[in-house]
């Protein structure tokens, strides 16, 4: 049976022993798919920072200080195209959204790893993978329909009945706003965040935290102590990765912050992002000087994923290959 | 001191005889309903070493690792008997897991320094879990324990060094310093040299019988030799008909290697199995 | 270093210390182990909230005649809920994906193939590329799509631009997922494959690409039941059309597009759609996805 296989195996490997050329070919082939890819991804940053120059050109750094957005019509000297409050928009909700995710994905991940019975750790990992599968615009609706009214109704009145809470927050006018949006950010960007860490704290050596246990430890002491230490440079990563998607989350983002061209940096006001401003002025920008500008408000947005992207991606692979040492 | 039959030494001390550190009476620890390790009882003498012998899945570790209730981490482990320290029965209640396993030290197979630590925070990190901060009592405990190890003399210039920085051998010494400078009762050593080479090996092995002094200890090891040269009393496992670990013999260490008393013990120690 | 203090004075302090400490230490690691248990509830609340959502308010709305089958309707302050339904999004939708995977499919795993099985420099810069670009916000595609398609080629709106940017946001996922794929086939495979004088080519093509094909597809299935609901690389390019459309040259309406469009209607009745059209893209993505992942265990089951 075995030898017949064999025989079997080497006869097929001779019948279709390639000539010359066509292991070329293969080659070749395999080889343009990945070249027409980097072409691609050369071709993305080139063209989205060639429409972007005129903007570069004409606004220069008004682009990145000023706060008003007009379009001059038929004259473009006249416009003014400022993105100061989408780029305070954008770090605001991305790091309202980073902190609750990283505190509650840590959490949920320590959980998961040393906590839940491990016949509840696959369907946790599946219901995680879930959480990640549905669509953005879905969690958009979900926020502007179910959340914002709760917003308006409990916890806006809640917050500004704190001691300095209007002061601190803001006062609530309409459920949009920085905080509604950086907390559906938050639950978007979880799975991303729990996908990374869970791997990431599964990963230290079980050696370690018996260590640390027989030493009189505390299960807190050794997950402080020992764990979150020996993963802090996956757990970096993945917070970085969470980062770079809150960054460029789009449609979300637009039905639940205000869409208001303000620079605000209270919590229920409302807003605007980076992205979330190229979606909703797309449409009467098109064709006119107000679209580079767009376009250069999406190369600042690229610059800052691409670097976070690049970052987190490295940060995870060292840990892995700490781990694996 | 009493005779027991084979030992003609008049120096011979029979070691069931002096008070007992830890008593295991009716030990038994089964996973997932298994039983690995069946009906284990004896005392550990307190200051000397004791052995626990037997080949491969005889279950060592296991009952190693219920003397600290390591295996409360596992699901599906349970332990049952009677395990005292001194007179406190270790699984009742009578003392937290934390303060329990701060008492009774341990030493794994594989060094397993904390590798985020430097070789001093290893050194203190027992202490600082158990909320010591002063700096000068951590500084003379790190002395103390490194000093202890057999380790002072070659690390004192490079403390905040990576502990990953050090040779085998010596990340195994520092575990043990790691686990000394707790200032633990009973030291448990589970193969503490089967990852080694001969050198650190007997350097590991001089350190024991001078530790004893002030820590009982009790070491796994399926090396024979190892348990002759260093161990005061040894216990002999061997699995039963369902594969349990059960105990063949525990004598004098002496005695065991000399006189068995068990056919079983004699053909183990014979090479005739395992 | 010099020791000033005695080896019973340190034992004394630690002992001091540990038991003067116990309560506080066991009492925050009670607490945090808590707060752990509340991390994971919080966690898994979203999922829950937004499913009971999506089945209370969803399920009157796919089940209303002609919901599948019939064109948007504006309402009118007559019949302020006359909203018709989504066929022209469906049609879209299905169009845009499947464009995009005839473009996507063939690059993404020909470059997977190569990514697992080159060593050279630039396989390594192209690993680090690819993985920046899993990144990169699915916004950006749209201006891209919008760059090439629309502008550069002058083919307008339409469904293609939108292929074209979901192609360019898939494309790294794919690459990976076939990397991972060939990556887990045993390497004794290619091994026994070289050992019997096949060639590296031949022992790629007929044994370990088939070894990892189950996981390649499910890869391709994975990654598409996603990009279906993708809404930022289509909402810039598609253009949006209240008819049934599915020539790539044709501006057309997508299932997640039109979600965006009616949730900022000022009807209500335009508004609840959305809670249809939310259920059958989730319930489309959850039934694929688990039926791939069961077909990917089976598969592996039988191979055994
Ligand atoms: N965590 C565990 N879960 C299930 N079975 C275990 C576990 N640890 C040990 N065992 C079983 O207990 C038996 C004894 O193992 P062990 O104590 O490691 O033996 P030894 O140290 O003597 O080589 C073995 O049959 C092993 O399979
Ligand atoms: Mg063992």
């Amino acid at each position: 049976m075995t030898s017949n296989t064999s025989t079997d195996l080497r006869q097929a490997a001779e019948g279709h022993r390639p000539s010359a050329a066509s292991r070329g070919v293969y080659e070749y082939v395999v080889l343009s798919a990945a070249g027409l890819f980097a072409i691609i991804s050369l071709y993305f940053v080139g063209s989205i920072v060639w429409q972007a120059l005129p903007a570069i050109r004409h606004q220069g750094l008004y682009l990145l200080t000023g706060t008003s957005w007009v379009s001059g019509g038929a004259t473009p000297a006249l416009s003014k195209f400022g993105g100061l409050s989408m780029i305070t928009g954008t770090i605001e909700t991305s790091l309202i959204a980073i902190v609750i995710a990283v505190v509650v994905g840590t959490g949920t991940s320590l959980a998961i790893n040393l906590l839940l019975p491990s016949w509840m750790r696959t369907i946790a990992a599946t219901t995680v993978e879930l959480l990640a599968a549905i669509p953005s615009v879905v969690y958009g609706v979900w926020g502007m329909l179910v959340l914002a009214p709760l917003v308006i109704s409990t916890v806006g009145p809640f917050l500004n009945s704190l001691p300095g809470g209007n002061a601190v927050f803001g006062t609530v006018v309409a459920g949009q706003s920085l905080l509604l949006a950086g907390f559906v950010l938050a639950i978007m960007v979880l799975p991303t965040y729990v996908a990374i860490s869970r791997e990431v704290i599964g990963a230290v050596p079980h050696e370690l935290i018996e260590a640390s246990l027989s030493l009189g430890a505390t299960r807190w002491q050794t997950i402080w102590k020992t764990i979150l230490p020996t993963g802090r440079v996956g757990l970096l990563g993945a917070g970085a990765l969470a980062l770079g998607r809150a960054l460029g989350e789009t449609v979300a983002v637009v039905l639940v912050i205000g869409q208001v061209n303000q620079l605000n940096f209270r919590p229920l006001q409302p807003g605007v992002t980076l992205a979330s401003w190229i979606a909703s002025q797309w449409g009467e920008a098109i064709g006119s000087d107000q679209m580079n500008a767009l376009f250069a408000l999406g190369a600042l947005l690229m610059a800052a994923s691409l670097g976070v992207s690049f970052i987190s991606t490295r940060l995870v692979s060292r840990q892995r290959s700490l781990v694996n040492r | 001191m009493t005779s027991v039959s084979g030992i003609t030494d008049p120096q011979f001390e029979d070691p069931r005889l002096l008070p007992a550190a830890m008593s295991l009476r009716d030990v038994s620890v089964a996973f997932h309903g298994r039983v690995a390790v069946r009906d284990v009882t004896f005392d550990v003498p307190a200051n000397r070493v004791t052995a626990l012998i037997g080949p491969s899945g005889s279950g060592k570790t296991t009952l190693l690792r219920s003397l600290n209730r390591l295996h409360d981490l596992t699901k599906g482990a349970s332990v049952s008997g009677t395990i005292l320290l001194g007179d406190t029965d270790i699984y009742q209640g009578g003392i937290p897991t934390t303060v329990l396993r701060s008492r009774i030290g341990m030493v794994f197979q594989r060094p397993n320094p904390f590798p985020t630590m430097t070789i001093y925070e290893n050194a203190v990190a027992g202490l600082r879990f158990n909320g010591v901060k002063k700096k000068s009592v951590l500084d003379a405990a790190a002395e103390s324990a490194l000093t202890s190890a057999d380790l002072w003399d070659s690390v004192k210039q490079r403390l905040n060094a990576h502990a990953a920085t050090l040779s085998g051998g010596e990340q195994q010494r520092l575990c043990i310093a790691r686990a000394l400078a707790v200032e633990p009762e009973v030291l448990l050593m589970d193969e503490p040299t089967s990852a080694l080479d001969p050198i650190s090996t007997k350097r590991i092995e001089e350190l024991m019988v001078e530790l004893k002094k002030r820590v009982t200890i009790v070491i796994v090891t399926h090396n024979m030799q190892q348990a002759a040269r260093v161990s005061d009393l040894t216990a002999f496992l061997l699995m039963g008909e369902d594969r349990a670990g059960e105990q063949i013999e525990v004598s004098p260490t002496l005695k065991l290697f000399s006189a068995p008393e068990d056919q079983r013990t004699l053909d183990y120690i014979q090479g005739r199995f395992g | 270093m010099t020791v000033t203090i005695k080896d019973a004075e340190i034992r004394e302090h630690l002992r001091e210390r540990s038991v003067a400490t116990l309560r506080r230490r066991t009492y925050i690691s009670g607490v945090m182990t808590a707060l752990c248990w509340l991390a994971i509830t919080f966690a898994a609340v979203p999922l829950v909230a937004v499913i009971y959502q999506l089945l209370r308010r969803g399920i009157p709305v796919i089940v209303k005649s002609g919901f599948f089958t019939t064109l948007p309707q504006q309402p009118t302050i007559f019949d302020a809920n006359n909203t018709g339904g989504v066929s022209n999004a469906l049609v879209g939708s299905l169009a845009v994906i499947v464009y995009a995977a005839l473009f996507a499919v063939p690059i993404g795993v020909l470059m997977g193939v190569y990514l697992a099985e080159s060593t050279s420099k630039f396989a390594s810069l192209l690993r680090i590329i690819t993985a920046t670009m899993v990144g990169a916000p699915s916004i950006l595609m749209g201006l891209f799509a919008f760059e090439v398609v629309v502008q550069q080629m002058h083919v307008g709106f339409s469904i293609i631009a939108g292929s074209f940017g979901l192609a360019v946001l898939v494309l790294p996922v794919l690459a990976t997922a076939t990397e991972i794929a060939i990556r887990n086939v045993p390497s004794t495979y290619r091994e026994a494959g070289l050992a019997l004088g096949a060639k590296p080519s031949t022992t790629s093509l007929k044994i370990v690409l088939p070894a990892a094909s189950t996981g390649i597809v499910s890869g391709i299935i994975l990654a598409l039941s996603r990009a279906v609901g993708e809404t930022a690389p289509i909402l810039l390019v598609i253009g949006g059309a209240y008819a049934i459309a599915w020539h790539p040259n044709q501006a057309a309406s997508a299932l997640p597009f039109q979600m965006f469009q009616d949730v900022q209607s000022n009807y209500p009745s335009l508004q609840n759609e959305t809670w249809g059209i939310a259920l059958v893209l989730v319930g489309a993505v959850f039934i694929i996805s688990f039926a791939a992942r069961l077909w990917a265990a089976r598969k592996k089951k039988v191979q055994r």
